[in-house]
C-alpha cells in the first residue's frame, strides 16, 4: 500500500543564460493512494515530475513537505526499512556489465537481506518468467537494451517486494519485450502487490492500469480509472487529455 | 557493517571480472620493477665495464719527460695518443680522447731541485670516461709521489713516517644498514604516498563517478543498504586497493633494489655484507609502525578520492577534481625528501608531512615516539573527518542526481 499526502519537491537549477540560480517546483501538492492488487499509472510529459514523485516514494529523495507511507512505513523517517518493501526500477537501462545475471541477482539478493541461495533460486525463476533463463550465465556487456531491462526487472523483484515502482519500464523496448513486461505487471497485480508505473505510452495505461493520475507541471490532474478520466474530460483517448491540458495552459486556465 | 562489507565484496567481484585491470594493478608492478632495475643495472654494469676495461686515451705535451714513466709504465690505464688537430677541448668533448696533459717545461729541473712542478690536465667533467682518466692520473701521480717522497726522506736519513704525521682510521658507528636506512627513509614516504594515491585513484573514480556515469548508482541506492554503509564499503574498497598496490610496488621495488645494489657490491668485491636485505635495513618493529601509519593515511587519501568522485558528474570531472590532490601529494612527497627537514620544529604538526617525517625517522633509527603518536592521531582524525564528510555528501540529493 502506498499513501502519499500533499508532497512538494523543488530543485535549485542554474540558468545558463542569466547565470543565476532559480528554484524549480517539480512536484506541487500531490496526494494519491495505491492499494494492494492495484496498478496505478502515472502519466505526464517529460519533466512533469513523474520520476521525482517515484524517487520520493522509493526513498531516494526526500519531499520538502508532505508524507509518504509505504506499507505503513514513513519513507522519509525510515528509508531503509521502506526500501526493503519496495522493488524500484529506474529509467536507466544500465546494469553492471561485468557480471552475469546470475551473479548480479545473487549479489543484489544479499544487498536486500535475502540468503544467497534463495536469491539465486528466485533470480533464476524471475529470469525464466522473463524468457532470460538461457542468458543467466552470460556476461551482460553484450546484452541489448531489452535484455538489460529484463535483468533489472528481475533485480527489482528479487526480494519479493510488496510495492513495485517502475519508472517508464517499456521505454526503448521492442513490442515483444514490452508485452513480457506488461504481462509481468499483470502477475504482480494478481499477487496482490501495489504497483505504480510511470509512462508515456497511453495504450499501455488503458490496457493494464486500474487507476491513473496525470501529472502536468508538478500537479496531479485527475486520479481515477482510465474510463472515468475519459468521461470527465469528454475525450476518446488519454492523449487528448494532454492536448487539452497544454491548450488550457496556453489559455491561462490550468 | 554487513552492508559495507557486501559493497566491498561487490567492488572486488567487479574488479576480478576485468582481467586487464587486474593485470595492470597487481601483476604488472611485480614484473615491472625487477625488469626495470635489472635493465638499469645491466646497462650501468656494461657501461662501467666498458669504461674501466680499456686504457684512457691521453695526449701529453711533456718536453721534460717528467711524467713519461707514469703513463707509459701503466699501459692498462693509459694510452698515449697523438695530439688531435684543431681545438683540443672540442676534441675531448667529441670523445676523440679522454684527457690532455701539459707538463711545465722546467718540470724535470724542479723535480731535481725538490720543488713542486705542475701538470695542466684538460678533461670533460660531464663525461664519465674523461673523469675516470683524471681519477686514474691522480692515483698514478699520488703513488709515484709517495715513492719520490720516501726516497727523499731516505736520502735525508729521516723516517718515512715524517710525511705522515697522523693517520685517520674511520670506524662507521652507524654501519651500512643505518646509512642505507637513512637514504631509504628519505624517499620511502614519497613512494608510499604516491603509490597509495595513484593506485587507488582510478578505482575510486570507477566506483563513484563511474557508477553515476554508467547509470548503476540508483539501483544500488534503491536497496535497503543504508547510504552511509554504501559509502563506507566503497571507501574500504578504495583504501584496500591503495594499500595493496603500495605494498606490491614497495615489495617489488625492495626486491629489485636489493638485487641491483647487491650485485653492484659483489662486483665491487664488497661481498654480501655490503648490501643487507630489507629485513636488516628495517626491524620488524619499524616495518610494523610504518604500516600502522599507512592505514590512516590510506584512509585519508581514499576519502579524498571518494569525496571528489561523489561530487563529480562523470569520470572526467572526477579525474580533474582529484588531480590537484595528486599534485599536492607529489609536492609533499618531494618536500619530505628534502635534506634537513627533520630539524624543522613545526613539521611534526603539519598533517600528512608529519607521516613522512615519522617514517623517515623510523628508518634512520631516530624514532621520536611523541612525533609518531601525533602524526598517527592527527591522520586518524583527518580520516574520520573525511569519512563523515563523504557519508554526508552521499546523503545530499544534489550529489546523487548530479548527472
Amino acid at each position: 500500500m502506498i499513501q502519499i499526502s500533499d508532497i512538494y519537491k523543488s530543485f535549485n537549477v542554474k540558468d545558463k543564460k542569466s547565470r543565476s540560480r532559480m528554484r524549480i517546483e517539480a512536484v506541487r501538492g500531490i496526494s494519491l493512494t495505491v492499494k494492494p492488487g492495484e496498478i496505478y499509472g502515472l502519466l505526464g510529459p517529460n519533466g512533469a515530475g513523474k520520476s521525482t514523485t517515484l524517487r520520493m516514494i522509493a526513498g531516494l529523495m526526500l519531499p520538502d513537505a508532505g508524507t509518504i507511507q509505504v506499507c505503513g512505513i514513513d519513507s522519509a523517517k525510515e528509508p531503509e526499512r521502506a526500501r526493503s518493501t519496495i522493488g524500484y526500477l529506474s529509467t536507466d537501462l544500465s546494469v553492471y556489465n561485468r557480471f552475469t545475471p546470475r551473479e548480479l541477482l545473487k549479489l543484489f539478493g544479499e544487498f536486500q537481506g535475502v540468503d544467497a541461495a534463495v536469491a539465486e533460486r528466485r533470480g533464476l525463476h524471475l529470469l525464466d518468467r522473463l524468457h532470460m533463463a538461457e542468458f543467466a550465465d552470460v556476461k551482460m556487456e553484450g546484452f541489448s537494451g531489452g535484455q538489460k531491462q529484463k535483468v533489472s526487472i528481475a533485480r527489482a523483484l528479487l526480494h519479493d517486494p510488496k510495492v513495485v515502482i517502475f519508472d517508464e519500464p517499456t521505454t526503448g523496448l521492442d513490442v515483444l519485450t514490452a508485452k513480457t513486461v506488461l504481462d509481468l505487471l499483470g502477475i504482480m497485480k494478481a499477487e496482490g502487490r501495489s504497483v505504480i508505473v510511470s509512462t508515456h505510452v497511453m495504450p499501455m495505461v488503458e490496457a493494464i492500469c486500474d487507476r491513473v493520475g496525470i501529472i502536468f507541471e508538478g500537479t496531479l490532474h485527475g486520479d481515477a480509472s482510465p474510463r472515468e478520466i475519459l468521461d470527465r474530460w469528454k475525450v476518446r483517448t488519454l492523449d487528448e487529455v494532454f492536448f487539452q491540458l497544454v491548450a488550457d495552459k496556453e489559455r491561462g486556465v490550468a | 557493517m554487513r552492508g559495507a562489507l557486501l559493497i566491498v565484496k561487490k567492488e572486488f567481484m567487479e574488479l576480478s571480472k576485468d582481467r586487464k585491470t587486474m593485470f595492470f594493478t597487481f601483476v604488472m608492478p611485480l614484473v615491472l620493477f625487477p625488469l626495470l632495475f635489472g635493465m638499469i643495472g645491466k646497462l650501468g654494469k656494461n657501461d662501467k665495464a666498458e669504461r674501466t676495461g680499456r686504457p684512457s686515451r691521453v695526449c701529453v705535451v711533456d718536453d721534460s719527460g717528467a711524467l713519461a714513466g707514469v703513463l707509459t709504465g701503466n699501459p692498462k690505464e693509459f694510452q698515449v695518443v697523438e695530439r688531435p688537430s684543431g681545438d683540443l677541448k672540442q676534441a675531448i668533448r667529441d670523445q676523440k680522447l679522454e684527457m690532455s696533459l701539459e707538463i711545465e717545461p722546467q718540470a724535470a729541473d724542479k723535480q731535481r731541485r725538490q720543488e713542486t712542478w705542475s701538470v695542466k690536465a684538460v678533461y670533460d667533467r660531464s663525461d664519465e670516461s674523461s673523469a675516470l682518466a683524471l681519477d686514474r692520473l691522480r692515483k698514478a701521480v699520488a703513488s709515484r709521489d709517495k715513492v719520490v717522497v720516501q726516497e727523499r726522506l731516505k736520502a735525508m736519513g729521516a723516517s718515512t713516517q715524517l710525511a705522515v704525521p697522523t693517520r685517520i682510521e674511520p670506524d662507521d658507528a652507524g654501519g651500512t644498514s643505518r646509512a642505507l636506512g637513512k637514504a631509504l627513509g628519505s624517499f620511502l614516504p614519497y613512494m608510499v604516498m604516491m603509490m597509495m594515491f595513484a593506485g587507488a585513484m582510478q578505482h575510486g573514480i570507477y566506483a563513484t563517478a563511474g557508477e553515476k556515469e554508467r547509470g548503476t548508482l540508483l539501483s544500488l541506492l534503491s536497496t535497503s543498504i543504508p547510504r552511509s554503509q554504501i559509502i563506507i564499503g566503497k571507501l574500504l574498497y578504495v583504501f584496500s586497493i591503495g594499500i595493496i598496490v603500495a605494498m606490491i610496488n614497495l615489495l617489488s621495488m625492495a626486491f629489485a633494489v636489493t638485487r641491483l645494489v647487491g650485485s653492484e657490491a659483489a662486483a665491487a668485491g664488497q661481498g654480501a655484507q655490503a648490501m643487507p636485505g630489507l629485513g636488516a635495513l628495517a626491524s620488524p618493529g619499524t616495518l610494523g609502525l610504518t604500516f600502522i601509519l599507512m592505514i590512516p593515511l590510506g584512509l585519508f587519501f581514499a576519502n579524498f578520492i571518494i569525496l571528489a568522485g561523489i561530487q563529480a558528474k562523470n569520470t572526467v570531472e572526477a579525474g580533474t577534481a582529484i588531480m590537484p590532490g595528486m599534485v599536492v601529494v607529489i609536492f609533499l612527497g618531494v618536500f619530505s625528501m628534502a635534506p634537513g627537514i627533520e630539524k624543522m620544529a613545526f613539521l611534526p604538526y603539519v598533517p600528512v608531512v608529519n607521516v613522512s617525517l615519522a617514517i623517515r625517522k623510523l628508518f634512520s633509527q631516530q624514532a621520536n615516539y611523541w612525533e609518531y603518536t601525533v602524526a598517527l592521531l592527527m591522520t586518524i582524525g583527518l580520516a574520520c573527518l573525511m569519512t563523515w564528510l563523504s557519508t554526508r555528501m552521499l546523503r545530499r540529493e544534489s550529489a546523487i542526481f548530479k548527472v
